[in-house]
């Protein structure tokens, strides 16, 4: 894979996000729609069937793609909510939709063969022989690969398997296998994989004591930060907690993935597609992250180095790592 | 629903001193119902202009959210009902159940609003509180931001000759700073200074009961596994 | 009740000593009122090695004394060594197998195999899928409700299994919290994990118990316990419940939920002695009520 394939797949929560990744270079912008068939199913957020229908237009006019995320599990009994998400989208003309459910696949692939399915990283599709299990039963066309592969490991992959990678190189961090996380919803009761919410705001506090935030979900204490220590999401896995008698960042710190100087890596190990997390973000974040990567990827089709870039400004804890991309995070 | 006491208990982390500060100064002796026709009008232009605010809300038609611009002498209470909403400017929360506070420099409450800034940014460096009932504020800031707001150019379009005594508020902000910008120290702590007394001593006492608690927690269940 | 619910012991999840683990087996093929039991390393591949001089042993006990073996495939397959295995393993011939990842259950071309907790099965259509890959039997997801199961055991197409007992499997990733937290990288662990048998116990900042650790994955503090749910899924068709093996004495915990599923024991009394028999747990059962997973939902019948 050359630089000059890469794909800038970048996130929308709202159209006026949409329009602000489109503006800011997006190849193509990733979308949900305002219910539980995504899994960034927010208050408020994302797109009603009106708003797809012109967001995809205004993407189209201007070059860029859309595709759009059904990439939660239907709850049994229930599956006309997401088939009727994935036949709206063909109808729209979507570019893609990416699943996560083999159902659900099975569906899409049946009903719109002519319809472009990713493999969302929901899906937790770790190895060539899952990857090439969705491809041989699905015709899936691209996989967007789980958080917990290093370069090397994403290489061989690429290599090995027949159809596009893409991997996510900025944002939010999972630090479990997506899609098989049921931490949030031990704590809250409601599953990220059907219902489209990790730490769901509506079992999240932020209490005050005195110069104190305490974090909460579900009534457990995640965290609590000091005057101007900075603060992270009420996620589990970025939480603070006591075992073997320390307390620590047990999972992980809060930050943010940020690949920026590994990108050149990521395409000379063959990757199709970069992923920018974050469409419960608002369009401030979603413009400068998306300009910055714009400019990276640019540079390196210029072949020129990518030039220093500060987004310390948008990341979780105002920190960022390079995840599991690089083998001493494990 | 929080009481006016809880929000009371709770202040940002940091007051970065700014022109609106200042332009607070000038406002504290105006009682709020003067200015309440200027937060009719911009309701009216938000709603006009941007129905897919209330829209988006309508998932929480009950929902009351007080906006506290911390550098200012008022504070504003949004009830998102999709029929009839309303901001009301008031003194304080005294006496208001609200559902959710938000909290934070006027110059990023108005930044958020159009969508320059990041929320989620603005958490995580502390600049912005928020406290009561998350899902509403979460669903709030994803409607505003999603919505595209321009003030300049929603009023600009629609607003007419009330455009004036909003330009003002922002007009005497940077006049003020001009002028005593030698003693901003000074005015920052006569500003905040009532609202501070007494959270040193209230933090230090619950300190020591959580410490206390924890212990307590952890000798019972040492205990238990002894039993 | 019951016509026929039949029990199973899940693979052990946890780094038990070799010797303690095949004894645990040995006592088990000998003495527990199981009719299937799993076999093999889910967690992590490391621990792998230390396992595999006992397993032809154990196979061959547990086989002696009438007990279905399946033999469980790793959860999260990433590199090449863990893809060998799996082939190696979707390779054996004479013991169904167990697909905790769907690469594995991929390598089987159309052999019956059975589908673990860590594949997420949460519709009739993906249930369906499965099945017409080969799917005989699937055990659902922890956070599965019992509104989930009913629909998939009312499909017919796969046995359904259900987890009753034990600290839940609630997530896995390729870094090592164990390892991490004594400041270890994973690749130079010193296999940390296994000093904790029943996993090591995270407590929020605030001194409440809350999670385990387990090497790479990470469990529920409290112990799922669906003794009082059994007759209630057993008639939404439940045909099969799993028991996650912990260090307390599971020889007595089976026998105990062997007693209710027949109906020799009712479930109060169960409740009771399984409390006898493991003091230090703190029970839990929201999952499948659709509530929490660390509620103890008390005194609300299970609706199916």
């Amino acid at each position: 894979m050359s630089a000059e394939n890469v794909e800038l797949v970048c996130p929308a929560g709202t159209p006026a996000a949409l329009k602000a990744a489109v503006d800011a270079g997006a190849d193509c912008v990733y979308v949900g729609y305002r219910d539980e068939t995504n899994a960034r199913n927010f208050p408020g957020l994302n797109f009603s069937r009106p708003e797809l229908a012109d967001g995809i237009a205004y993407a189209h006019e201007r070059g860029s793609k859309v595709l759009v995320a059904i990439n939660t599990f239907p709850r049994a009994g229930h599956p006309q909510i997401w088939h009727a998400a994935v036949d709206d989208a063909a109808r729209f003309n979507a570019d893609a939709v990416i699943l996560a459910d083999i159902g659900l696949c099975d569906y899409a692939s049946k009903t719109h063969p002519e319809l472009r399915l990713h493999l969302s990283v929901q899906a937790s599709a770790s190895s060539a022989e899952a990857i090439r299990f969705y491809h041989e039963s699905f015709g899936i066309r691209r996989a967007v690969l789980p958080r917990v592969l290093t370069v090397p490991e994403i290489a061989a992959l690429c290599a090995d398997v027949p159809i596009e990678m893409e991997v996510f190189v900025f944002g939010g961090l999972c630090v479990m296998a997506e899609g098989r996380c049921a931490l949030s919803s031990y704590a809250t009761g409601h599953s990220p994989n059907t219902s489209g919410a990790c730490s769901p705001a509506s079992h999240v506090r932020y209490v005050e004591k005195g110069e104190k935030v305490v974090s909460q979900l579900g009534g457990f204490t995640i965290n609590t930060f000091g005057n101007g220590e900075p603060a992270g999401y009420p996620t589990l896995c970025k939480g603070r907690f006591e075992a073997n008698g320390k307390l620590s960042y047990l999972f992980e710190e809060p930050t943010s993935l940020n690949t920026l100087d590994l990108l050149p890596d990521l395409i000379a190990a063959g990757v199709t597609a970069f992923k920018i997390e974050g469409r419960q973000r608002g369009r401030a974040y979603v413009g400068s992250v998306v300009k910055a990567f714009r400019q990276a990827v640019d540079a390196i089709r210029r072949g020129e180095p990518v030039p220093p870039m500060v987004l310390a400004g948008v990341t979780e804890g105002g920190r960022h790592t390079a995840g599991a991309y690089e083998r001493s995070w494990r | 629903m929080l009481t006016h006491r809880a929000a009371q208990r709770s202040r940002p982390v940091d007051m970065p001193f700014s022109p609106v500060l200042l332009a607070g100064l000038a406002l504290a002796p105006v009682p709020p119902r003067l200015l309440q026709p200027l937060f009719d009008a911009i309701l009216s232009v938000v709603r006009r202009r941007h129905p897919d605010i209330l829209e988006r809300l309508a998932a929480y038609p009950d929902a009351s959210v007080g906006i506290h611009p911390v550098d200012l002498p008022f504070v504003l209470i949004l009830d998102a009902h999709p029929e009839s909403p309303r901001l009301t400017v008031r003194r304080d929360f005294e006496g208001v159940p609200v559902t959710a506070v938000i909290r934070g420099p006027l110059a990023m409450l108005i930044a958020l609003a159009e969508g320059r800034t990041d929320g989620d940014a603005a958490f995580f460096s502390r600049q912005l509180v928020f406290e009561g009932d998350t899902e509403v504020v979460v669903a709030l800031r994803n409607a505003i931001d999603g919505a595209g707001i321009d003030l300049q150019a929603d009023f600009a379009a629609t607003l007419g000759p009330l455009a004036r005594p909003l330009r003002h508020v922002f007009g005497l902000g940077g006049r003020l700073f001009g002028r005593i910008a030698h003693d901003m120290d000074t005015v920052r702590s006569a500003l905040l200074a009532p609202a501070l007394r007494g959270a040193d001593a209230q933090t230090a006492r619950l300190n020591e009961l959580e410490a206390e608690l924890t212990a307590l927690r952890r000798t019972l269940r040492q205990r238990e596994r002894r039993a | 009740m019951s016509g026929g619910a039949k029990l199973s012991l899940g693979p052990v999840l946890f780094n038990w000593k070799p010797e303690a683990w095949r004894d645990f087996y040995l006592r088990i093929a000998d003495e527990a009122a199981v009719d299937t039991v799993y076999l093999g390393e889910v967690v992590c591949s490391k621990r792998q090695p230390f396992f595999d001089p006992f397993v032809p042993q154990v196979i061959e006990r547990l086989t002696a004394a009438g007990k279905e073996v399946v033999l469980s495939s790793l959860a999260l397959v990433m590199s090449g060594k863990e893809r060998e295995a799996a082939r190696a393993l979707a390779a054996v011939e004479g013991f169904m197998t167990e697909a905790n990842d769907l690469s594995f259950a991929a390598a089987l071309n159309g052999r019956p195999f059975a589908v673990g907790p860590f594949v997420n099965v949460y519709n009739e259509g993906t249930l369906a899928y499965l099945a017409r890959l080969g799917a005989r039997r699937v055990c659902l997801p922890v956070e599965a409700p019992a509104s989930t199961i009913a629909v998939l055991a009312a499909q017919g197409l796969a046995e359904i299994e259900v987890q009753v007992f034990g600290r839940l499997p609630l997530a896995m990733s390729a870094r090592c919290y164990h390892a991490r937290s004594r400041n270890l990288a994973k690749d130079g662990c010193q296999y940390v994990c296994a000093d904790d048998p029943d996993g090591m116990p995270v407590d929020t900042m605030d001194g409440k118990p809350f999670l385990t650790v387990n090497g790479t994955q990470t469990m529920s503090y409290r112990y799922h316990n669906l003794l009082g749910e059994l007759e209630a899924l057993r008639r939404a068709g439940v045909g099969r419940f799993r028991l996650w093996p912990q260090s307390c004495d599971m020889v007595a915990v089976a026998a105990l939920f062997r007693a209710v599923v027949e109906g020799r024991t009712d479930a109060e009394e169960a409740n009771r002695l399984l409390a006898e028999l493991t003091p230090e747990a703190e029970f839990a059962n929201g999952y499948i009520y659709g509530r929490e997973g660390h509620l103890l939902v008390d005194g609300e019948a299970l609706a199916v």
